[in-house]
C-alpha cells in the first residue's frame, strides 16, 4: 500500500511462488535453477544437474558440515496479529493515519510518500543430506518521507520501521512520523554543513549503518576466500580499532528483523563475534566459504528469494555498548568544534572506502550540541575511521528500519543494526568547502 | 492469456489492461578466474490493472496455471480502494507497431559452451598477478504481451546479453576494484569483448601510481560511468510524476534553455540492438522518441498513462510494469546527442559501444592544468538527489596535471550541482559508449568542489 501525497497510489495484494535447485556434484560446480512453474520440479532438478555436470573443476568444492547435522524442524516466527486476516481497508487506514500526521506538520510539506508492506513467507528447505525445515517468517515495513520545500530548497525528512512481526507491532507510530515531517520543515532554514575534518559523534542509527557497510560486508566470507591478498588484510588478529571496539552479527537474536532460526542452506543461526577488544576474531560464512577457510559455518548464506542462491549476507550487525552509565554527554563535553551525525539516508562502500549520507547533524559548540545543519555526508577510509573510535556509549539499541541491504542484485534482504553513541576522533564531513 | 483474462473481466469492471512477461535466463559466473556455477531461471507472471467506479485496482500473480477470476476479484478489491482517476486506454494503433529490432536469433540460440566461452576470452584476457577477476555472462530470452479492453494488442519478443567483468587488487590495505561490461540484444564480437579488456586494461594501469589529490574548484572529466551523479537529477526531475508532486525544480520551465545549448538528451525506446527498446510500452501505447532536453532546453517530461491523465496531457510511451505492483513511469534508452561546434554528431544509433581508446578521458584532458577524471563515485543515489546538488567520494579518479593523467587519487571528494554544472560544458569527449541503457560521451565541467582529506 503506498501513499504519495493525499492520494492512494496502490493497494494491491500479491501471491508470489516458485522453487530453487542447486546441486553439486564431486568435481564439478553448482548447477542452478530457479523457477516459478512449480509443477515442473522434477524438470527442475534434472536441469541444474546436467549444469552441475557441465561446471568442471580441478578444484574441488566442499561445504563445510553443519554443527549438530542435518536439521529437522518447524520453526514458526511469532506473527504477532497474522496480517493475512486484517482487511486491506484496515490497513489504508493505518497508513492514512500516518501520512495525514506528516502532512499535518506544516504547509510546506508538499508532498509524502508513505508505504505499508506486509508480507508472510511460507519456505520449506529439503537437503541431500537430510535437512528438513519448515520455516514461517512473517515481516511487516511501515515507512514514510516527508519533503518540505520552499522555493528552489528541498529537503526530506525519512522514518521506516521494519519488523518480523505482525499487525500489532504496527500499531501508534504517528508521533515519530510528525518528528520526521518537522525535520524536513527545519532543515529548510538550516545551513549546509561546512565540509572539513571534525571529531564526529554518530547516533544509534548512523553508527548501525556505519558498521553494517563499512566493516561488515568485509567480515562476509566470500569476499576473502578465494583472495589471498584479501585474506592478507582481513588476517583474524589483525587491530581493527582501539579496546573500546567490539562488533558482532547476531542471527538468532530474539524478534528482529535480521532474525532466522536458520539460514537458507538450513544452518542454525548465532551470535558471531566479529571484532573482540579492537581485534578481528571471526567472520560470517557459508557452508562453502567455511571449507574453503577450515572455519565453521556461521549461518549467514541467505537468498531473498527463490529466484537468487544464498550467498554470505548479514543479519542483526550491532557495535556493543560500551561501558554502563558512559552516555552521550560525556561523548561531547570536550569537543571544542565538532558534528553530531544522525539518521542515515544511505550507505555504500567500495571496500576501504564508504560514504555515508546522514539524515540532519548538528554542530557540537563547546562542548554542547549547537545548530542543525544539513547535507552532512561522512566519507572516509574504513582502517583509519574504524581505529578513530576512541568512545562508545553504554546506550545501545536495535534500529528496526525497512528496506534492507543489497548484495550481488540482491535486495532488499531485511537486516538490522545495532549500535550506541559513537564517538570518531576525526572524521571527513563533505559538504561545501 | 492476455485475451483469456481481459475477457474474464467483461462485465466485472469498467477497463482493463494487462501484461503477461515470461523470461529465461541462463547465467554463467567465473569467481576468482575460474567457472564456479551455472544457472538458469524461468519466471512467468500476469499483471492486471481494471478500472472501476473511475477507481484503479491493481494484481499480480506468478502462478504456474492463474485463475483469471481470482485475479479480476483481487484487482476489484484492490480498486475499491483507489483514488479516482480519470483514466482512458489506448484505442488499437492505427499504424502498425514498429517492427521490433530487439531479439536475435544468435543471442537466443547461444549455447551454454559460447556463454563459458565469452566468460572464459575475458578471464584469460584480463588476468595480471595479484588481481582478481570475477566474469558473469547472462543471457535472456524474454516474451511480452500487452492488451487492454479498448482493444489495443502488443506482442513482442527480445533478447539481451551482459558481460560482466571486475577486476580487484589489493596491494596492503588498497583496494582497486575496477568493473566494466557489455550489454547489448545481440551477442559481443571478439571486438567488443576486447575493448572491455583494453577499457579496464587502460584505467588499471593508470591506476597503479597513487598521487595527491587536488584541492579546490576545478575542472573535472565525468566519464561515461562517472556521469551518473550529474544524471540522476536530470532523470527524477524530467519525470512527469515529480513535476505533477511538485518537487520536480524544473516543473514548469519546458522551452526554458536551462543547460548548455550544445547538450540534447533524448529517451529512445525504439533504438535498435538495445534489450530495453520495445515496439510498444507496457501499457499499449506506441513506443516514440522522446526529446528530454533539446539543445540545451528542457524538452518533454515523461508520463505514464496515470501521471498523464492526473497532468491532463498524454502519455509518452513510458509506462513500465512488472508482475506485481501498478503500472510506473520509467525510461528506456536514454541518449546523449551533442552538437559540438558546428557538427552535429547523431551517435546513438549503434548497435554495440565503439571501441574505447587507449586514453582516459575522452581527449578532454589536454586543456587542463590541474583537475580530475572522475570514473565511479561512492554514494551515488543516495540523498536529496532532486535538488541537484551532490557530494561524494570518489571510488575511482584520476588527477590531471598539465593535460597528462599523472596517477590515481584517493581520500577525495567531489561536490557540486548538477543543474548548474551543465549549464556550460567545458567539451564533449570522443569516447561515446553504452553503459548499460544509457549512451553517453564523457562531459568536461568546470568549477567542480573537489575536497581532499
Amino acid at each position: 500500500m503506498a501513499f504519495r501525497g493525499r492520494r492512494l497510489e496502490t493497494a494491491t495484494v500479491s501471491e508470489d511462488q516458485g522453487g530453487f535447485v542447486r546441486v553439486l556434484n564431486n568435481g564439478c560446480g553448482w548447477g542452478i535453477a530457479s523457477f516459478t512453474s512449480l509443477d515442473e520440479i522434477p524438470a527442475m532438478v534434472t536441469r541444474a544437474n546436467e549444469l552441475s555436470r557441465a561446471v568442471r573443476l580441478d578444484e574441488p568444492i566442499r561445504l563445510a558440515a553443519v554443527r549438530g547435522g542435518p536439521q529437522t524442524a518447524d520453526a514458526i516466527l511469532d506473527l504477532d496479529g497474522d496480517v493475512r486476516g486484517v482487511a486491506l481497508a484496515d490497513k489504508k487506514k493505518l497508513l492514512d493515519r500516518y501520512n495525514g500526521a506528516m502532512l499535518a506538520v506544516s504547509d510546506k510539506i508538499v508532498d509524502t510518500q508513505s508505504s505499508y508492506r506486509d508480507e508472510v513467507s511460507e519456505v520449506w528447505y529439503v537437503n541431500s543430506e537430510g535437512t528438513s525445515l519448515y520455516q514461517l517468517r512473517p515481516e511487516v515495513v511501515v515507512s514514510g518521507t516527508a519533503i518540505g520545500r520552499r522555493d528552489g530548497t528541498i529537503e526530506k525528512g525519512l522514518e521506516s520501521i521494519g519488523l518480523r512481526k505482525g499487525w500489532n507491532s504496527v500499531q501508534n507510530f504517528e508521533d515519530q512520523f510528525r518528528v520526521v515531517a518537522q525535520r524536513a520543515v527545519d532543515l529548510l532554514d538550516a545551513p549546509r554543513v561546512r565540509g572539513a575534518a571534525y571529531p564526529v559523534i554518530l547516533d544509534n542509527e548512523l553508527a548501525g549503518v556505519f558498521i553494517h557497510e563499512a566493516f561488515g560486508h568485509l567480515s562476509e566470507a566470500d569476499f576473502v576466500y578465494e583472495n589471498p591478498q584479501a585474506r592478507e588484510m582481513m588476517t583474524l588478529g589483525r587491530r581493527f580499532g582501539k579496546p573500546v571496539l567490539n562488533v558482532g552479527d547476531n542471527g538468532a537474536a530474539k524478534g528482529l528483523r535480521g532474525t532466522l532460526p536458520y539460514d537458507d542452506e538450513g544452518t542454525p543461526t548465532q551470535d558471531t563475534p566479529l571484532i573482540k577488544e579492537g581485534i578481528l576474531v571471526g567472520r560470517l560464512h557459508s557452508r562453502e566459504t567455511a571449507a574453503k577457510l577450515a572455519e565453521q559455518p556461521t549461518g549467514n548464506a541467505r537468498a531473498i528469494s527463490f529466484r537468487h542462491p544464498p550467498i554470505v549476507r548479514m543479519t542483526n550487525t550491532y557495535i556493543a555498548p560500551g561501558k554502563k552509565g558512559v552516555g552521550f554527554n560525556d561523548l561531547i563535553s570536550d569537543i571544542k568544534l565538532g558534528v553530531y551525525a544522525c539518521g542515515a539516508f544511505g550507505g555504500q562502500t567500495m571496500l576501504e572506502n564508504f560514504s555515508f549520507t546522514a539524515g540532519w547533524g548538528y554542530m557540537i559548540r563547546d562542548g554542547k550540541v549547537a545548530e542543525l545543519v544539513k547535507d552532512v555526508v561522512l566519507a572516509g577510509n574504513l582502517f583509519q575511521t574504524l581505529d578513530r573510535i576512541d568512545t562508545i556509549a553504554g546506550d545501545f539499541t536495535w534500529n528496526q528500519m525497512g528496506g534492507g541491504c543489497g548484495k550481488g542484485g540482491q535486495f532488499p534482504l531485511p537486516v538490522t543494526e545495532g549500535a550506541p553513541h559513537v564517538r570518531i576522533e576525526e572524521a571527513l564531513i563533505g559538504g561545501d568547502v | 492469456m492476455i485475451d483469456r483474462l481481459l475477457e474474464a473481466t467483461r462485465g466485472k469492471v469498467d477497463g482493463a489492461d494487462a501484461l503477461w512477461r515470461r523470461e529465461e535466463q541462463t547465467a554463467v559466473a567465473f569467481e576468482s578466474g575460474r567457472l564456479k556455477s551455472a544457472g538458469i531461471s524461468e519466471e512467468a507472471g500476469l499483471n492486471l490493472r481494471v478500472l472501476a467506479n473511475g477507481r484503479m485496482g491493481v494484481a499480480g500473480t506468478t502462478a504456474a496455471k492463474p485463475d483469471p477470476k481470482e485475479l479480476v476479484a483481487r484487482a476489484g478489491a484492490s480498486a475499491e480502494l483507489g483514488e479516482s482517476v480519470d483514466l482512458a486506454f489506448p484505442n488499437p494503433s492505427p499504424q502498425s507497431l514498429s517492427p521490433n529490432p530487439t531479439f536475435f536469433d544468435r543471442t537466443a540460440n547461444a549455447s551454454l559452451d559460447d556463454l563459458v566461452r565469452m566468460g572464459r576470452l575475458l578471464v584469460e584476457r584480463l588476468s595480471r598477478p595479484d588481481c582478481q577477476i570475477n566474469v558473469s555472462v547472462q543471457r535472456e530470452v524474454a516474451e511480452t504481451a500487452v492488451g487492454n479492453t479498448a482493444g489495443a494488442r502488443g506482442e513482442y519478443r527480445g533478447t539481451g546479453i551482459g558481460v560482466t567483468a571486475d577486476l580487484t587488487r589489493i596491494a596492503g590495505d588498497d583496494v582497486l576494484m575496477i568493473y566494466d561490461q557489455y550489454v547489448g540484444a545481440d551477442l559481443p564480437t571478439d571486438a567488443d569483448l576486447e575493448a572491455l579488456v583494453r577499457s579496464i586494461d587502460t584505467r588499471l594501469e593508470a591506476a597503479l601510481k597513487i598521487v595527491t589529490p587536488p584541492d579546490g574548484a576545478l575542472p573535472v572529466v565525468f566519464t561515461p560511468a562517472g556521469l551518473a551523479a550529474v544524471i540522476l537529477p536530470l532523470e527524477q526531475a524530467l519525470s512527469g510524476k515529480t513535476v505533477l508532486q511538485g518537487s520536480s525544480p524544473l516543473a514548469g520551465k519546458v522551452g526554458q534553455k536551462l543547460f548548455d545549448e550544445r547538450l540534447s538528451i533524448e529517451d529512445d525506446p525504439l533504438t535498435p540492438g538495445r534489450p530495453l527498446s520495445r515496439p510498444v510500452d507496457d501499457e499499449c501505447v506506441p513506443s516514440r522518441r522522446n526529446a528530454l532536453v533539446e539543445r540545451g532546453t528542457v524538452g518533454h517530461f515523461v508520463y505514464d498513462l496515470e501521471t498523464a491523465a492526473r497532468a491532463k496531457t498524454q502519455s509518452t510511451g513510458n509506462g513500465r510494469r512488472g508482475i506485481f505492483g501498478k503500472p510506473h513511469i520509467g525510461y528506456t534508452n536514454i541518449l546523449f546527442r551533442m552538437a559540438d561546434g558546428s557538427a552535429r554528431h547523431d551517435v546513438g544509433a549503434q548497435h554495440a559501444a565503439p571501441l574505447p581508446s587507449r586514453e582516459l578521458g575522452g581527449g578532454l584532458i589536454a586543456s587542463i592544468a590541474d583537475g580530475l577524471i572522475v570514473d565511479d563515485l561512492i554514494g551515488v543515489g543516495q540523498g536529496n538527489i532532486i535538488s541537484g546538488a551532490f557530494s561524494h567520494p570518489v571510488g575511482l579518479a584520476y588527477r590531471v596535471q598539465r593535460g597528462e593523467v599523472t596517477g590515481r587519487v584517493k581520500d577525495a571528494a567531489v561536490a557540486g550541482n548538477a543543474y548548474d554544472l551543465l549549464k556550460k560544458i567545458g567539451g564533449f569527449g570522443r569516447d561515446g559508449r553504452w553503459l548499460g541503457a544509457r549512451w553517453s560521451p564523457s562531459l568536461l565541467l568546470e568549477g567542480v568542489s573537489v575536497a581532499r582529506r
